[in-house]
């Protein structure tokens, strides 16, 4: 950075990070390696983000849920309608009031 | 289920609705019902000749026949399709048969569910060498892990599997090379999105390359290459199985994360209700001296395996299960013991037959040149009533006085003077060698907190908490006075203030009011899963944080170590075969919990 200078707002803004030793999301640093150990990995979008950080997440996660349960399901997190969990998400008529009454799943 | 409720005419037990969950005894399994691993397809999987003619292994257990072969024929050679060309763990088996019941309605005892787990982890596991580079699956360490650094792994083969699972469960099963087939096929069968998700995800190559393959052909390839049925590990481990003889009086020695060093002993004896083993654990933690009483049972799966679960005073809330590996020569059996909806707590333990004097460890490990400190040497079975002259701390370190001598600890009062050369020194206790070292130093340099990578996950709401507990550990940097090199010095666990910081991922982060709260003692508490409307988009309560631990010297030095906390969202399946009858549902016990952030 030593050589660039900020010219615009965002590149300030960036400028004043980097000063910041703590700013990890700005530096190219090797991250753990993802899944950790026996965890299962919610690859790209759940449980870490491509980055190994949780800042690019589907957010909130029961707004994926359903979506996920019926049609694009990861298959070792989120049982699906075909084989495992048919009415998974039958007593939630909208996530974001019933997401209490999903099911621990024991596949 | 209890047994004998709504019997059919065979004897067995109807077919119970998919996905009912399973209230079983508490036993060391929790397994029901039987079928064979197949897709709903006649299991006929027909292995080639050339393929199975070498590689299988036949099914002779009676029961077994009996109980699979509806789906799973035997064939003149005894070999049974499917069955006999994979090889797994106790947890391996647990699982498919668990996939029997649940997707192909099967039935069966729990007794005799149970008794072909037995048989098939015995005559279709895994020799020690082959489980050791995957123990952390069993053993169910949240570590740190790479397959392409540990088995020489393709980048793409890892994808394939661990965008749904961990590595692990991979890594610790022998398969001919159909039999790796037949899996991505049962995958795909059962679980159609894998297809897309992982399977063909990442490929093919464009046009050109020189490997045009789909990643999930790489992945057969490589993996029945890498994790074949025939080793010379499992020819050679099958020539010797046996069932251990490991009665007797055990030494203890372990670390329990966030609580220190701990010592102990454990009686095993032989049991004669279906487990191998009863233990009586008894243990103390060197940094309280708080005394743990247990009681447990064991099985020993492939004459190695042990899986046992043990209690406080057969207080379920104690329960601990233990997954640990017996050596080779029956002397050692390490592993761990672990309890938690994530399997987060407990200590790593190594037992140690205890025949004689058997020296353990010190506590603490290092002194501050100049300073006085109660030092404890713990063992089993150690000479009794010694004095100052048997304990041997090294040039420097001065024995003033014993105030204990028993069969199990000697403590004694030590002095480090201040010319005392800073390093690392041998221990002898009457002439014994103590395992490990005490180290004078003169100043705390660098602090570690560990895991450097630390997951939790929200819960609370609907699903179970997933807690994260942080250690610090010291160091010295050393004679040559720069950190990271190889004669700093360990120092050990020490006590330090917790605080978390933000881990800037993003302009105005702000995770760090939301995640959760770090305790004194290192542990942290995730908050409430489900949506949170305090927050911009109803973003769940996850993020991430550095866990920062702050030592303050007795100077008023101060220091600092971090690391990494990722606070992340539930888990809406739980793999683990032997969970089912643990984990109450959790709706039933947090429903009163609705407001808490």
């Amino acid at each position: 950075m030593d050589h660039l200078k900020a010219i615009n707002q965002k590149a300030r803004r960036i400028q004043e990070h980097v000063s910041d030793l703590d700013v990890i999301g700005l530096e190219s640093r090797e991250g753990p390696n993802i899944p950790l150990g026996c965890s299962l990995v919610f690859a790209p979008g759940w449980e870490v983000d491509s980055t190994g950080g949780t800042a690019g997440l589907c957010q909130p996660v029961e707004r994926d849920l359903f979506d996920c349960h019926l049609a694009c399901f990861w298959p070792a997190h989120v049982p699906d309608q075909l084989n495992h969990a048919p009415d998974w998400t039958g007593k939630c008529a909208a996530a974001q009031k019933d997401w209490r009454k999903i099911d621990l799943i024991f596949p | 289920m209890s047994p004998g409720r709504g019997r059919t005419e065979s004897g067995r037990n109807p077919v119970w609705g998919r996905m009912r969950p399973l209230s079983l005894p508490a036993a060391l399994t929790s397994l029901t019902l039987f079928l064979p691993l197949a897709l709903p397809a006649p299991a006929s999987a027909q292995q080639s000749a050339a393929d199975t003619a070498n590689t299988g292994i036949a099914v002779t257990d009676p029961l077994v026949i009996e109980s699979c072969d509806r789906c799973h024929a035997v064939d003149e050679d005894g070999m049974m399709t499917r069955v006999s060309y994979m090889r797994k763990t106790p947890e391996g088996w647990q699982q498919s048969i668990r996939r029997m019941v649940t997707l192909n309605d099967v039935e069966l005892d729990p007794e005799v569910a149970r008794d072909i787990v037995r048989y098939l982890s015995d005559s279709h596991g895994l020799a020690p060498e082959e489980l050791r580079p995957g123990r952390f699956e069993v053993e169910r360490r949240l570590i740190d892990w790479s397959y392409e650094e540990s088995h020489e792994g393709d980048e793409d083969v890892d994808r394939v599997c661990s965008s749904c699972h961990s590595m692990g469960r991979v890594v610790i099963q022998r398969r001919t090379k159909e039999e790796w087939d037949l899996l991505m096929a049962m995958h795909r069968g059962y679980y159609p999105l894998s297809d897309t998700q992982g399977f063909r995800r990442f490929g093919p190559p464009a046009p050109g390359a020189s490997d045009t393959r789909h990643p999930m052909d790489k992945a057969v390839a490589e993996l029945s290459g890498k994790f074949p049925m025939t080793t010379a590990q499992w020819t050679s481990w099958s020539a010797t199985m046996r069932p251990p003889r490991l009665a007797g009086t055990w030494a203890l020695k372990g670390h329990h994360p966030g609580r220190g060093p701990i010592y102990g002993t454990v009686e095993i004896s032989e049991a004669a209700d279906g487990a191998d083993f009863t233990t009586r654990v008894s243990y103390a933690y060197a940094r309280s001296g708080e005394q743990v009483e247990r009681e447990g049972r064991a099985i020993v799966y492939t004459g190695y395996q042990w899986r046992g679960r043990s209690f406080e005073g057969g207080d379920e809330a104690t329960s601990l299960r233990e997954v640990m590996m017996v050596e080779r020569g029956w002397g050692e059996i390490n592993g761990r013991w672990f309890a938690g909806d994530y399997d987060e707590f407990g200590p790593d333990v190594t037992l140690l037959r205890a025949d004689g004097p058997v020296v353990l460890g010190l506590h603490p490990v290092a002194l501050r040149s100049g300073s006085t400190a109660t030092v404890t040497v713990h063992g089993v079975n150690l000479p009794t009533g010694l004095g100052a002259a048997d304990l041997d701390l090294g040039p420097g370190v001065e024995v003033v006085s014993v105030t204990r001598s028993d069969s199990e600890v000697l403590a004694a009062e030590v002095t480090a003077s201040d010319e005392a050369t800073v390093g690392a020194r041998d221990v002898f206790l009457a002439g014994r060698p103590v395992p490990g070292h005490l180290t004078v130093y003169e100043t705390v340099d660098r602090i570690l907190v560990t895991p450097e990578a630390g997951m939790a996950r929200l819960g609370g709401g609907a699903f179970p908490k997933g807690f994260a507990q942080f250690e610090a550990t010291a160091f010295s940097d050393g004679p040559d006075g720069k950190p990271e090199t190889d004669d700093d010095l360990n120092l050990g666990f020490v006590d330090v203030e917790w605080s978390m910081e933000e881990y800037s991922a993003v302009f105005d982060d702000d995770d760090i009011e939301y995640v959760g709260t770090l305790g004194a003692d290192g542990l942290f508490q995730p908050a409430l899963d489900g949506p949170n409307p305090d927050r911009d988009g109803l973003r769940n309560n996850v993020g991430d944080v550095w866990t920062v631990a702050t030592w303050r010297g007795p100077d008023g030095k101060e220091v600092r170590g971090r690391a990494h906390l990722i606070v992340t969202v539930p888990l809406y399946m739980r793999w683990e075969p032997w969970r089912v009858q643990e984990m109450p549902l959790p709706r039933r016990r947090t429903s009163d919990m609705g407001n808490e952030r």
